[in-house]
């Protein structure tokens, strides 16, 4: 079996930062904070964060933050729910989360809770229990979950688990791994994984591995890397991740990595980006292969990074 | 007529020039794609000469975009757009404190939101989950409040996705769109009915997307009663053509359970048609499945079908069925499911992979059943006569064709509830 190709890994990331001209990173310029936290990320979990200039990066962030208090997904963009929490765990990745204005922060994200207790994305209204997720995460982050209804919350995310034990984006709507992680760690967050029948949730979850040990997204679907991430830890945080061949699903992952140039792909053979890469990668952590620090399931940050903002 | 431009002299401004001017040009506009300079040839009059050169083609209410404009052409209408965009945002404070709006087409804000809607427009199309695009047309479209401008947001959406069918900002920006009119128009039902329509034609150009499903799921709740069984039966045969799909069977997940919502089978005579309707459900997935060998969508669709009709069809006595208890619509069911298990266990002798595939499903569905059978308090007394029924057979199934899903055997075994 081949080996994870840290080094080659750590070099790609870092050389996406001074591509900005080229297509691919025009056009996903939108959500650069998006992929700021999944590339930085990535080489923290690899032990190279430091590797990056942590100044420039925390004022361009900061640049990134709208007058409401939330956070667009790069400057002079609308704010939204989903650069609001990359944002966050940027700040955290650095240790740098009370620069923040947090009851401004915490206030953009409560406003944005319903009556029916789920959470609109940003003021446009557009509801999914994606957005659910984000609020807890970036709350809970901030040590601010007092401010919205967790109950009504937790609520309106049990409302959207469907007979097969999954989980979709409103009540009724189709399962999906994504989505599932977003129930899931919200819920592990507000420690409310009660709710979830484990063996049920889990079942869903361990039928996604296909012959060659990569994980689909949903039924009938090709096997991807990113869902290395979203289904196992699930699986983890229900505590059912021995349902699946863990070293089948390593090697799956590992056949994935461009290793002349670094990167990894959604399959193997295709071109890589910096999204495939961390959930690689972060998958990997999960995996506990060795090398890696651990990442946690739920807040998706290293795990020192999670035990300094609460053990503090 | 077709139209070719030649590009070798365009600089990036006149390139967003000229494809603004193209939609302008033709309200009816309905696709646009990204072609490779190479293919322009083949798709021009022969006449037209130097094809390679072309930035855009247009016939037909098509429009392609040539894929070496596309890096250019966003340049530019980001730059356009961003910069209308921080003007717009100077200005809409001093607008919002006037009240008389007798001025407003000529107001300098009036060009500017067109500029803002013409800019917007070419970017969404090069970069289609380009939020702030997509939020400045809800604002210029709240600001006017004309119905009709909101039927143009559905155009351009639809535009949209002709070349980006997973756009998730797009598909929202629909939502909206729909969210908004629903209490101002009459025609409702007509829109839904389109949309629908639309999630179709694009579910069947892009496999298994979920952005598409998810959307005509959305729709479901603003169905009348009539639509809902409408759609059941009109997309019951594609269903059939696309069994892998398994976004198009959730589709019917949804529409078979807003079925048994209290509201509709509670009436009475409601709730024969209604049982009438799952069973034909229930037999068509049968024959799909003896059909198409080892389909997982087709499987799981199952499961969701056969829960239900033990909770609320043969279970309980709804359904005309006399006495509480009274197990015979249940073991009749049971019966049935067990000999489509036998039915579908057997593995021919020179071995395909579907087949096994077929053996793994039947066996883990039947798991599957006991263990639903467990939670259900109408149908639970009946859980042991099917472990013992089939529980060996099951067994050997799996440890044959899956033992790496030998954990499973354990929730058939075990019973959770007492
Ligand atoms: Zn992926």
């Amino acid at each position: 079996m081949g080996q994870l190709a840290a080094e080659k890994h750590t070099k790609y990331i870092l050389q996406i930062e001074k591509k900005k001209d080229d297509i691919e990173s025009a056009l996903t310029e939108h959500l650069r904070i998006n992929g700021a936290y999944w590339g930085l990320t990535t080489l923290d979990i690899l032990g190279n964060l430091k590797a990056v200039e942590q100044e420039a990066v925390i004022s361009w962030v900061m640049s990134c933050q709208h007058e409401s208090g939330g956070f667009g997904g790069n400057i002079g963009h609308d704010p939204h729910l989903l650069y609001t929490l990359s944002a966050i765990q940027i700040l955290s990745l650095f240790n740098k989360t009370q620069i923040l204005n947090i009851p401004k922060v915490s206030t953009y994200i409560s406003t944005l809770q319903n009556k029916d207790g789920s959470f609109s994305g940003d003021k446009w209204g557009e509801i999914d229990t994606r957005f659910s997720y984000l609020a807890i995460c970036s709350l809970s982050l901030l040590n601010s979950l007092d401010k919205i209804n967790v109950e009504k919350a937790v609520e309106y995310i049990i409302s959207c688990k469907n007979l097969d034990g999954g989980f979709g984006c409103t009540p009724g709507a189709e399962s999906h791994s994504g989505q599932i992680f977003c129930c899931v760690g919200a819920l592990a967050i507000t420690g409310c994984l009660h709710y979830v029948d484990k063996d049920l949730l889990g079942w869903w979850l361990c039928e996604r591995q296909v012959k060659s040990g990569g994980l689909n997204g949903r039924p009938e679907k090709l096997p991807d890397v990113c869902y290395s991430w979203w289904v196992l830890s699930s699986l983890i945080m229900i505590d059912r991740v021995d349902w699946i061949d863990k070293e089948k699903l390593v090697k799956f992952i590992l056949e994935c990595q461009d290793i002349e140039n670094g990167g990894i792909s959604d399959r193997p053979d295709d071109a890589v980006d910096v999204f495939h890469t961390y959930f690689g990668v972060a998958g990997l952590s999960l995996l506990e292969y060795p090398g890696l620090k651990a990442i946690d399931p739920a807040y998706a940050l290293p795990v020192d990074v999670i035990n300094r903002l609460f053990l503090k | 007529m077709s139209e070719a431009v030649p590009s070798s002299y365009s600089d990036p401004s006149s390139l967003l020039y000229q494809l603004e001017s193209i939609l302008e040009s033709d309200p009816l506009i309905d696709e646009v794609g990204f072609v490779h300079p190479s293919q322009f040839a083949s798709m021009s009059d022969t006449s037209q000469a130097n094809t390679t050169e072309m930035s855009f083609w247009s016939k037909d209410h098509k429009v392609g975009i040539s894929t070496e404009s596309i890096h250019p052409l966003y340049t530019a209408a980001k730059h356009a757009f961003m910069s209308s965009l921080h003007q717009y945002k100077m200005l809409i404070p001093l607008h919002s404190k006037k009240v008389d709006n007798i001025s407003a087409t000529s107001s300098p804000l009036t060009g500017l939101e067109n500029e803002l809607m013409k800019h917007s427009r070419a970017l969404l199309l090069l970069s289609c989950d380009f939020g702030t695009a997509w939020n400045c047309r809800k604002e210029v479209v709240l600001n006017k409040q004309d119905i009709r401008l909101y039927l143009d947001e559905l155009s351009l959406s639809s535009l949209v996705l002709s070349c980006s069918p997973k756009s998730e900002r797009t598909w929202s920006h629909r939502r909206w769109v729909i969210k908004m009119i629903a209490g101002k128009c009459t025609n409702l039902e007509e829109i839904l009915k389109n949309e629908s329509d639309l999630a179709n034609r694009i579910a069947e150009k892009s496999k298994m997307n979920y952005r598409a499903w998810n959307h005509r799921c959305w729709l479901v709740s603003y169905m009348p009663e009539s639509q809902v069984i409408d759609e059941l039966i009109k997309y019951r045969d594609w269903a059939g053509l696309h069994v892998a799909d398994n976004s198009c069977f959730h589709y019917r997940t949804r529409l078979m359970s807003r079925t048994l919502e209290d509201s509709w089978y509670k009436q009475d005579l409601k709730a024969t048609e209604i049982c009438q309707l799952w069973k034909e459900e229930i037999t068509w997935s049968e024959i799909l499945i003896k059909r198409y060998i080892g389909r997982e969508a087709l499987w799981l669709y199952r499961r969701f079908l056969s829960v239900c009709w033990m909770k609320h069809f043969a279970g309980h006595s709804h359904t005309g069925g006399s006495g509480s208890g009274s197990g015979t619509h249940l073991d009749l069911f049971v019966e049935n499911e067990i000999k489509l298990f036998r039915w579908c266990k057997r593995i021919p002798d020179n071995v395909f992979e579907d087949y096994q595939a077929q053996a793994m499903f039947a066996a883990t569905y039947i798991i599957w059943l006991i263990k639903e059978m467990d939670e259900d308090e109408g149908v639970r007394s009946r859980r042991s006569v099917v472990v013992e029924k089939v529980g060996e057979e099951v067994e050997q199934v799996v440890n044959k064709v899956c033992p790496e899903k030998a954990f499973l055997l354990d929730l058939m075994l075990t019973k959770t509830k007492v």
